[in-house]
């Protein structure tokens, strides 16, 4: 949450600076990858695999060593949790009535459509916050102190306003993906390289055509950036959103666990996150690299 | 068009401020002009008085060390600055960017997030050529400043030389009147450069288009210029103007470079710029 909070131009973004440099590469030619990148791609395949092993392992024996489940529940404990949450037990449908992966779904559709929602408003807000300066300086206060709330804080607000059911929880997912993408639009937009811009407008291209054509895309490497923390943001807070009748729900199940004390579907639940974001974040990466191939290269 | 005949061909040293009718309509009418830039006791002036008149169809060269205002001179006949005082007018109207001049930097300035091909074609666009005439175009555009089938690459896929190539391309895709390149060449190395200067100095003889060509190199400024201005320090003022007088067609540029006169014009405006 530390990356371009202010609207100082990032100077490692300067792009006179970097055209400088690649015009004077000359005729030499582009640059490839390193031979061997294969070889050490399945080295750090197997040290990470090792690495979790390893990490098992230790868990392993830390629950046997304290033997306290309702503390420290055992690997083992926690994957039969894994196996009894997803299938119909003693007539019993997964946790709550709901399966593992119901739960995770409805949570996962909660942080689609409140990331969605704020990633849109926050793009609309960070261009108008970066191309017109009275209200960049009227808005940013705002977006700052808003960005500074923990989600849980306002949550109570958004209960007393819309109630307990879906709509509260999407208007804090919204509220707390927002700002992280209204700030880096805005800093990116107000960036806008001042060299390309000229070469647009002796082009012959028309306002609109310069921040459709030359800022948008200049800034789509930060924008970028800003979805990727607004989702990682909404994703955190999507087991606050759950703390109030939140199940189905990953977070509900969590906090429904926590109540009985059943250490291990916390601990399953706790994963269930974990995993699922790491996921996300993958798959927002490659759309990155796809989205946005020249970032970092020119 | 200039007589290819070196023999007959005269130099001559005229009056910045001459306007040469006998050339054809003025393409560039630069008056009085002076540009300071910012206010009170910072205040510099960058330029001038300057009076320039550039005839269709010829290449001018502005010359001059660093600083002495020639890149402000051509961004006053770009449109992107107002003089302080005195008229710049391209074609009889004031200049507006991207209307009348195609520009190129020193910088490429291309549009990363474009191909190669995307960035000449958007160039088409904002001149208002229809989509099918576009595609057409492009590969067209490319073949003239020298490129052949990198339409599809990505700009850091292509070399520094490369990219000017590109440049230039996007800067003729207008078709306007009057091409305006701020030293272009700089950044790149020398055979880059030199291979650039003979292939512009062809496509300028093709398309016999009015250039302002703005360098700190003499060589240069003899081997593309039909004229060459030299400016003074800050502010710069025109210490010479000079006719170039060789042939801008039939020979080849090591030719070119062996002729009497060229030796004598280099000397001449080395010495302008040396002494300016």
């Amino acid at each position: 949450m530390t990356s371009s909070i202010s609207f100082q131009p990032d100077p490692s973004a300067e792009p006179g600076a970097q055209q400088a440099v690649t015009a004077s590469r000359g005729g030499s030619a582009p640059p490839t990858a390193p031979p061997g990148a294969g070889a050490s791609k399945y080295r750090r395949f197997g040290v990470r695999l090792l690495s979790i092993l390893v990490l098992l392992l230790l868990w392993q024996l830390v629950a046997s060593a304290t033997r306290n489940p309702s503390f420290i529940p055992s690997p083992r404990a926690v994957w039969d949790q894994l196996v009894l949450t997803s299938t119909v037990h003693d007539g019993i449908r997964g946790y709550s009535g709901h399966f593992l992966i119901e739960h995770l779904g409805i949570s996962l559709r909660r942080i689609l459509i409140g990331s969605v929602l704020g990633v849109v408003a926050g793009l609309a807000l960070g261009v108008v916050m970066g191309t017109v300066p009275w209200i960049r300086v009227v808005v940013e206060p705002l977006v700052t102190f808003v960005r500074a709330l923990p989600p849980l804080a306002y949550f109570s607000l958004l209960i007393i306003w819309f109630g307990i059911d879906e709509t509260p929880k999407l208007w804090l997912l919204t509220i707390a993906a927002l700002p992280p993408v209204a700030v880096a639009t805005a800093s990116a937009v107000y960036a806008a390289p001042a060299g390309l811009v000229e070469a647009a407008r002796a082009l012959g291209a028309t306002r609109w055509n310069v921040t459709r054509d030359i800022v948008l895309p200049n800034a789509l490497p930060e924008i970028f950036t800003g979805v990727r923390l607004a989702v990682g943001i909404a994703y955190s807070s999507v087991v606050a959103a759950e703390t109030i009748n939140g199940v189905p729900g990953i977070g509900g199940m969590i906090r429904d666990a926590q109540r009985y004390l059943q250490t291990d579907v916390v601990v399953l639940g706790l994963f269930a996150i974990g995993i699922s974001g790491l996921l996300i974040d993958a798959v927002l990466r490659v759309a990155e690299n796809k989205l946005i191939p020249w970032r970092g290269r020119a | 068009m200039r007589s290819p005949d070196v023999a007959s061909s005269a130099i001559q040293v005229a009056e910045g401020s001459a306007i040469r009718a006998e050339e054809g309509a003025a393409a560039v009418d630069v008056r009085g002009v002076e540009h300071v830039y910012g206010r009170g006791a910072g205040a510099v002036t960058a330029l001038g008085p300057v009076s320039l008149t550039v005839p269709e169809g010829s290449f001018l060269v502005l010359v001059g060390a660093s600083g002495c205002g020639k890149s402000t001179l051509l961004r006053l006949i770009a449109g992107f600055e107002r003089p302080t005082s005195g008229s710049v007018r391209t074609g009889g109207v004031e200049p507006v960017p991207g209307k009348g001049a195609g520009i190129v930097f020193q910088e490429p300035r291309l549009f990363p997030w474009k191909t190669v091909g995307g960035n000449v074609e958007l160039a088409l666009r904002y001149v208002g050529v229809p989509r099918h005439e576009r595609l057409r175009r492009v590969p067209e555009l490319l073949e003239r400043v020298g490129l052949h089938d990198v339409a599809d690459r990505r700009i850091w896929q292509i070399s520094g030389g490369q990219q000017q190539r590109v440049a230039i391309a996007r800067a003729l895709a207008g078709d306007n009147p009057l091409l305006l390149l701020d030293e272009p060449f700089a950044a790149l190395d020398a055979l880059t450069r030199e291979r650039l200067q003979e292939d512009l100095r062809q496509v300028s003889a093709e398309t016999g288009r009015t250039s302002v060509f703005v360098t700190h190199s003499v060589d240069e400024a003899v081997f593309l210029g039909s004229r060459v201005v030299v400016l003074t320090q800050r502010p710069g003022r025109v210490a010479l103007d000079i006719d170039v007088g060789l042939p801008r067609t039939g020979l080849e540029p090591d030719e070119l470079r062996a002729l009497p006169e060229y030796a004598t014009l280099r000397a001449e405006i080395g010495h302008a710029v040396r002494a300016a």
